[in-house]
């Protein structure tokens, strides 16, 4: 569904990503590890379209989608929940929500609006509060319902248990293992390594702007050098 | 019987009130999608030059000189626009600051289209022109009792009303369509904004270019009220001072900007038996409000309460 060949992506001098091969395979939920400063997000931004990759190429559905805007991508089902609940405060949920939607112009929003409140029926609850006002928790599922109102075929969730309570992140990721066999697949950048490898299906650990491990979700779990780096344990085997 | 009502002096600070009401409106636009620009008093510039040159070198009528001055400034708008999206903050303040004054200085040196410092005299006024347009139609003031000065003041703020009404009508649509909620959302988080599908890029130019077109546009008309305009009119002064009129009166809605240039305008007029002490007074008082209410006089939480208290009175 999705494929990056050899992507590289600067900040001014300073490279990012030293050239990135990644692939995300339809219905999948796929996982993106590392430690700070590795490159995930600038990854994600990268498939969104926030930032142009100098070198390299992104695929999406066979087609060639390098260099598109946000805007463009997103037409093309690729919807980024950014790093931090990037939420409109001064909007009312239901606001932010139908902001969601923007690009849209079918009769079927109500109705999408309607069922992902459903989804979060907090949401529905405080439909005319102002966004501002949430929880920290509430505020990350607003985002997440507002990307899921674009209609998106792939879902990018930057860092969604960022600053969340455990409890709250369990949420937050059964949420995701939802959306996700509601058939839109995922592409989760996480910190919380030992969550998101339990529910993906695949990872890649990043490093220093590399990919250094791929593999099942199992074999990460399992791979001594994550679980050393990522599972804060020392590997028993 | 009008005669006796229609104040001359009266209609003239009417007239500038309206003037000033579109100034500020021109940074309010920009700034409601967080971009603080005080270029306006450079696009005001341009909008008046332009108009004023065409019509005394061609003789062409006021109003195709207006619209021409106006579109003179929202292509600087978009020209300046483009390049000035990489800024924000007060670096895009400062850039366009820079840019009124870069306008300034051209408006000063060149000597042979501009007539330098001197400014330039003889500026068709459009309360003339519409006197005599009405007289073609056969029309003559004192057919409804009033004498012709009365005539050229009164139409000139008509003219300005029926302006500023327009303009306050599109801007208040805009607010509330696709392109409103666009300019918002980037405003509140443009990364937000971005990740939702709104092409930031093109709406933040929409919204300076917009700016720069009411500034020019009331620019253009300044020229034609005054008759007279010089590169002094334009300087940082005058950025600073409509500036103020939109952050004194609230720039989080569009009637703050309405109420600054409302009150700020006719406020030294009204102090003017206080003579020396008025400016004094008009600093004093914008220090105060800077303290007590940073957010300007007007703010929506205000309105909210205004529209509350009002509908609960109609119940009862």
């Amino acid at each position: 569904m999705l494929k990056l060949t050899n992507v590289e992506t600067f900040y001014g001098q300073i490279q990012a990503l030293k050239g990135i091969d990644l692939e995300v395979n339809e219905g999948k939920i796929i996982t993106l590890l590392g430690a700070n400063g590795a490159g995930k997000s600038t990854t994600m931004k990268t498939i969104a379209g926030l930032l142009k990759p100098k070198n390299g190429s992104v695929e999406f559905n066979g087609e060639n989608v390098t260099g598109l805007r946000p805007d463009q991508l997103l037409r093309k089902g690729i919807s980024l929940v950014p790093e931090g609940r990037a939420i409109l405060t001064s909007m009312t949920v239901l606001e932010n929500l139908e902001m969601g939607a923007y690009q849209r112009n079918d009769k079927d929003v109500r109705n999408d609006i309607e069922d992902v409140m459903q989804r979060f029926p907090i949401l529905k609850e405080r439909q005319t509060q102002m966004a501002g006002t949430l929880s920290g928790g509430q505020q990350q599922m607003l985002a997440i319902a507002r990307a899921l109102l674009s209609k998106p075929k792939l879902l990018l969730l930057d860092e969604p248990s960022m600053g969340l309570a455990p409890l709250i992140v369990a949420d937050i990721f059964k949420i995701i293992k939802e959306i996700n066999e509601a058939g839109t697949t995922v592409l989760l950048v996480e910190q919380n390594a030992k969550q998101a490898l339990k529910i993906a299906d695949y990872g890649y650990v990043m490093e220093t702007g590399k990919i250094i491990i791929e593999g099942s979700a199992q074999s990460l779990l399992e791979d001594p050098r994550v679980v050393e780096a990522y599972l804060g344990r020392k590997s028993t085997s | 019987m009008l005669g006796e009502i229609l104040n001359t002096y009266y209609l003239q600070i009417g007239s500038f009130i309206l003037i000033n009401i579109m100034l500020a409106i021109s940074v309010y636009v920009p700034l409601s999608s967080g971009q603080l620009s005080l270029g306006s008093a450079g696009f005001m510039g341009v909008g008046a030059y332009t108009s004023a040159l065409l019509t005394i070198h061609f003789d062409l009528p006021i109003f195709v000189g207006v619209i021409a001055g106006a579109l003179a400034a929202s292509i600087l708008g978009v020209i300046v626009g483009i390049p000035s999206l990489r800024l924000s903050g007060v670096y895009l303040a400062i850039a366009t600051l820079g840019l009124g004054e870069v306008i300034r200085v051209i408006f000063v040196n060149w000597d042979s289209l501009t007539k330098g410092s001197v400014g330039l005299t003889g500026i068709p006024q459009l309360g003339r022109e519409i006197l005599e347009f009405s007289r073609g139609l056969g029309f003559e003031p004192a057919m409804i009792g009033i004498r012709n000065n009365q005539f050229v003041f009164l139409s000139i703020f008509l003219v300005l009303l029926i302006l500023v009404i327009a303009i306050l009508w599109f801007v208040i649509r805009q607010q509330n369509s696709r392109v409103g909620r666009a300019l918002q959302s980037i405003n509140m988080d443009d990364r937000a904004a971005e990740s939702m599908g709104i092409n930031i890029t093109h709406y933040k130019v929409v919204a300076f270019t917009q700016g720069a077109f009411f500034a020019g546009l009331a620019g253009a008309l300044f020229a034609h009220v005054i008759g007279y305009i010089s590169p002094a009119d334009f300087s940082y002064h005058r950025a600073v001072e409509v500036l103020i009129f939109t952050v004194f009166g609230g720039s989080e809605v569009i009637i703050g900007s309405v109420f600054g240039a409302f009150f700020l305008t006719l406020m030294p007029e009204v102090l003017r038996f206080v003579s020396e002490f008025r400016y004094i007074i008009y600093g004093i008082l914008l220090v105060v409000l800077m303290a007590v209410r940073p957010q300007g006089i007007l703010d929506a939480n205000l309105l909210k309460k205004f529209k509350f208290k009002r509908s609960k009175g109609g119940v009862r």
